[in-house]
């Protein structure tokens, strides 16, 4: 799945500006940023729901997603069902509408929900479940005809912790069988446990796309160390970005992008710093989503 | 294709479970058998036997009116018996025809033999009218200001009181007070008091039976024999109601041409309750699914013109299923009636006949064809704008507002169908069928009277295009509506829209 310089302008506001995305075969992408950004519009431009101002998608191959709409599944942010369906035929309405026979449709729907711990509530109206319930039916829903592509959007938010859990098997099992899972969150955790690449958008445009690892990368590494010894040695270090006493012999270093924390405790050796102790902290996707979208985002709350 | 008919499908399995649904099929049925058969009901149970005074001053009207009240009631009893032995014939059997004075006994002994065993009995409805004696006190050969003071106070409070012939106690309809005429050959004069001024039955059969008595006496007084009267009266001049439309030979204007005038409002009437009927299925259809967010995963997996379409199919084809149901109950009411009208020995071709008539009226030429053509037209083409209507809004309140308009728009067909019967090919008539919301309509009255072709086949291809832009437009405004939420669009919004901007 691949997105080339794709903008999206309601007006003159710009939702999507100049977005470019690349989603390897297999993997599960995070689509990250904060509330605004353009991850909805992003979604919509992929599933052909909205079509892109300028710019060109590639869904599995093709110009469209409609023209590849078996392949695909959905599940949009704010969740819904027909009230007045049975939970297995709302399911089974959806995998028809992408392409399954009734009956195939029928008994798809039924061994998910069986699988899922929902058998019992297979012929309950949907307007009688709960919400958690609600919206695993609707995940379900987005799954049933086996897609080759699934697009989540938000998908944790109401769900409570066992049911997040839930879920997340369910993406990992979709990445096992080979399936391909785009997912828009801003929750860090999730995106941390599950995603293999993010991307993070922020005011429509792409500020971060690559693996967790780099994106890790973004925020530097620190070092914390303890010596009574003179850190003059120490000081033309070129990976050493800041350093900060924190007092009692007691020092913080921030690294430079890409830095070797092993670096700065090597050169302690050989320049004969004696540590009381070391440490060396790796940021987390949190650190670096605030960091990048931190500025911007809050900007945003202002205007 | 295959997508438009799953939405189509789900639409119609979704909106025939409702009840809104079956009430619809049930509903009008039930509004028919109410509105047949309550005013017959009413007329027959529902009124009261009227109680009234008599006051004779000339001394010979009295007996008058009680024998042309009696004959009245006569017949009355007589017509009452024969529905009853009607209803309870054997199969075959057939009453003889009513003649003379009717005696329960006798048309007994007449019929028993025609009717079905354990019928039960047949039970006299109550006299309509009855002269009951005036109320204790009152000295009707007194003055007649002061009877009429009396009379009066009775009638206004509605007092009752047992009469001195009677057991029961009985309140005053009316006072009816005979006095002579003013001049030696002048007709009698009816002082008639009631309260009630709605019912105005006994008081015009009183003042026939004065009439026609009068009337009666005045000829035999001028030497002229009341025989050779009742035959000049009854008179008539021939009159053949002709149609040059109809072949040679079969000009008569019978009754099927009474229907090709009239039927044609039947179906107007029949489009505009089938647009009503559907018109809350497609608001909901859509808002639903626009509030519920059902419609981002909709059009995940279809077209807006494939989602617009099968909506429209499903639920257009619930509202047909309705019509269909009420069209289907007609005729079975229809046929049965005749049936059973047969079977009582009745002259066919009357009210009973009319399905037959309408069949045949129906069955032999273009006319069906063109009903169905502009009732599928008109129908697609409001559905359509009403589904429009209902993706730009977020709630039924919303909706309700768009409409009104709607409604206002729809009610002038149903006046015009007052007077294009009457004037089918005239400018007004011509002018509203070249007006696309009003086409099928004006048009379906108009089929029947035969109007230029140019205006059927004009007007057609003028209401396909409709048809074809409306699907269009609305499936660009449903496009770009449906993942809008916040306020309804307005209309140089949905303008732009259209415009694809």
């Amino acid at each position: 799945m691949e997105l080339e310089s794709v903008s999206k302008r309601y007006g003159d506001f710009r939702a999507v500006d100049g977005l470019s995305l690349s989603v390897p075969q297999g993997c599960i992408y995070g689509v990250l940023g904060p509330n605004g950004a353009g991850k909805t519009t992003t979604l919509r431009m992929i599933l052909g729901v909205v079509e892109p101002t300028s710019g060109r998608v590639s869904v599995l191959g093709h110009g469209s997603a409609m023209s590849v709409r078996e392949r695909v599944g959905y599940l949009p942010e704010e969740k819904g069902l027909y009230r007045k369906m049975k939970a297995s035929a709302v399911i089974a309405y959806f995998a028809t509408l992408k392409g399954m026979s009734r009956r195939q449709a029928d008994l798809r729907a039924r061994e998910l929900l069986d699988r899922h711990g929902l058998g019992l509530f297979a012929d309950v109206k949907t307007e009688a479940l709960s919400k958690g319930m609600g919206q695993k039916v609707q995940v379900l829903a987005s799954i049933a005809h086996d897609p080759d592509l699934v697009i989540l959007d938000e998908p944790f938010s109401g769900l409570d912790p066992v049911n997040q859990g839930v879920l997340e098997e369910i993406v990992r099992d979709l990445k096992e069988r080979g399936r391909t899972v785009l997912l828009s969150t801003h929750v860090m955790a999730h995106a941390e446990r599950l995603c293999d690449r993010v991307v993070i958008i922020s005011g429509g445009r792409s500020l971060f796309d690559g693996t967790l690892a780099e994106a890790r990368r973004v925020v530097p590494a620190k070092v914390r160390i303890r010596t009574r010894d003179s850190l003059e040695p120490l000081q033309d270090l070129p990976m050493l970005r800041e350093l900060r006493s924190l007092g009692d012999g007691r020092w913080e270093f921030e690294l430079e992008e890409g830095a070797d924390p092993q670096a700065v405790l090597e050169a302690c050796f050989t320049n004969q710093v004696r540590l009381s102790h070391f440490s060396a902290s790796e940021a987390t996707l949190h650190d670096a989503f605030v960091r990048l979208v931190g500025p911007a985002a809050r900007e945003a709350s202002y205007r | 294709m295959r997508n438009a008919l799953l939405i189509a499908w789900r639409e119609f399995a979704e909106n025939a479970k409702t009840r809104g649904f079956w009430f619809g099929i049930l509903l009008f049925p039930m509004i028919w058998i109410i509105g047949a058969q309550v005013p017959a009901f009413l007329a027959k149970k529902g009124t009261p036997t009227r109680n009234f005074v008599l006051v004779d001053r000339t001394g010979r009207m009295a007996a008058v009116v009680e024998a042309a009240l009696e004959r009245d009631e006569q017949r009355r009893q007589g017509e009452a018996f024969r529905e009853w032995a009607s209803a309870r014939l054997v199969p075959g059997g057939s009453l003889p025809l009513a003649k003379g004075e009717f005696d329960l006994g006798q048309a007994l002994g007449e019929v028993g033999p025609m009717l079905r065993t354990n019928v039960g009995s047949f039970e006299s409805p109550s006299p309509r009218f009855r002269r009951v004696e005036p109320p204790p006190g009152i000295t009707i050969d007194g003055d007649l200001n002061a009877l009429e003071g009396e009379l009066r106070s009775w009638l206004r409070e509605g007092r009752s009181y047992v009469p001195v012939d009677a057991k029961v106690p009985v309140s005053l309809f009316a006072a009816a007070l005979i006095l002579e005429g003013k001049t030696s050959n002048a007709a009698p004069v009816l002082r008639f008091w009631s309260e009630n001024q709605a019912d105005t039955a006994l008081r015009e059969k009183i003042d026939n039976a004065l009439s026609a008595d009068f009337r009666l006496r005045e000829y035999v007084r001028l030497g002229i024999d009341p025989k050779v009267v009742s035959r000049v009266e009854n008179a008539r001049a021939e009159v053949v109601n002709l149609s040059p439309r109809k072949a040679a030979g079969e000009e008569r204007v019978g009754i099927a041409d009474l229907l090709r005038q009239w039927a044609p409002s039947a179906f107007v009437y029949l489009l505009w309750v089938a647009v009503f009927s559907i018109a809350q299925m497609l608001l909901n259809s859509v808002i639903e699914e626009k509030s519920n967010r059902i419609i981002e995963v909709l059009l995940s997996s279809v077209t807006p013109v494939e989602l617009m379409a099968g909506k429209l199919v499903g639920i257009a084809a619930v509202g047909l299923v309705m019509v269909g149901s009420w069209i289907g109950t007609l005729f079975l009411v229809g046929f049965w009636m005749a049936g059973s009208a047969a079977a009582s020995g009745a002259a066919s071709g009357g009210a009973s006949g009319l399905p037959m008539e309408l069949m045949t009226l129906l069955g032999d030429s273009w006319i069906l064809p063109a009903f169905g053509l502009y009732f599928l037209l008109g129908y697609v083409l409001y559905s359509a704008v009403i589904l429009a209507i209902g993706s730009t809004c977020n709630t039924i309140k919303e909706a309700q507002n768009y409409m009104g308009v709607i409604v206002l728009l729809m009610m002038v067909p149903l006046v015009a169908m007052t007077f294009i019967p009457r004037d089918p090919n005239g400018p007004i008539a011509t002018f509203l069928s070249w007006i696309p919301p009003y086409t099928p309509f004006v048009m379906m009255n108009r089929v029947t009277a035969g109007p230029p072709l140019r205006d059927v086949l004009g007007t057609l291809v003028l209401l396909v295009a409709c048809d074809v832009l409306a699907i269009w437009a609305c499936g660009r405004i449903f496009r770009a509506a449906v993942l809008r939420t916040g306020q309804p669009a307005s209309i140089s919004q949905m303008w732009r829209w259209v415009r694809g901007r």
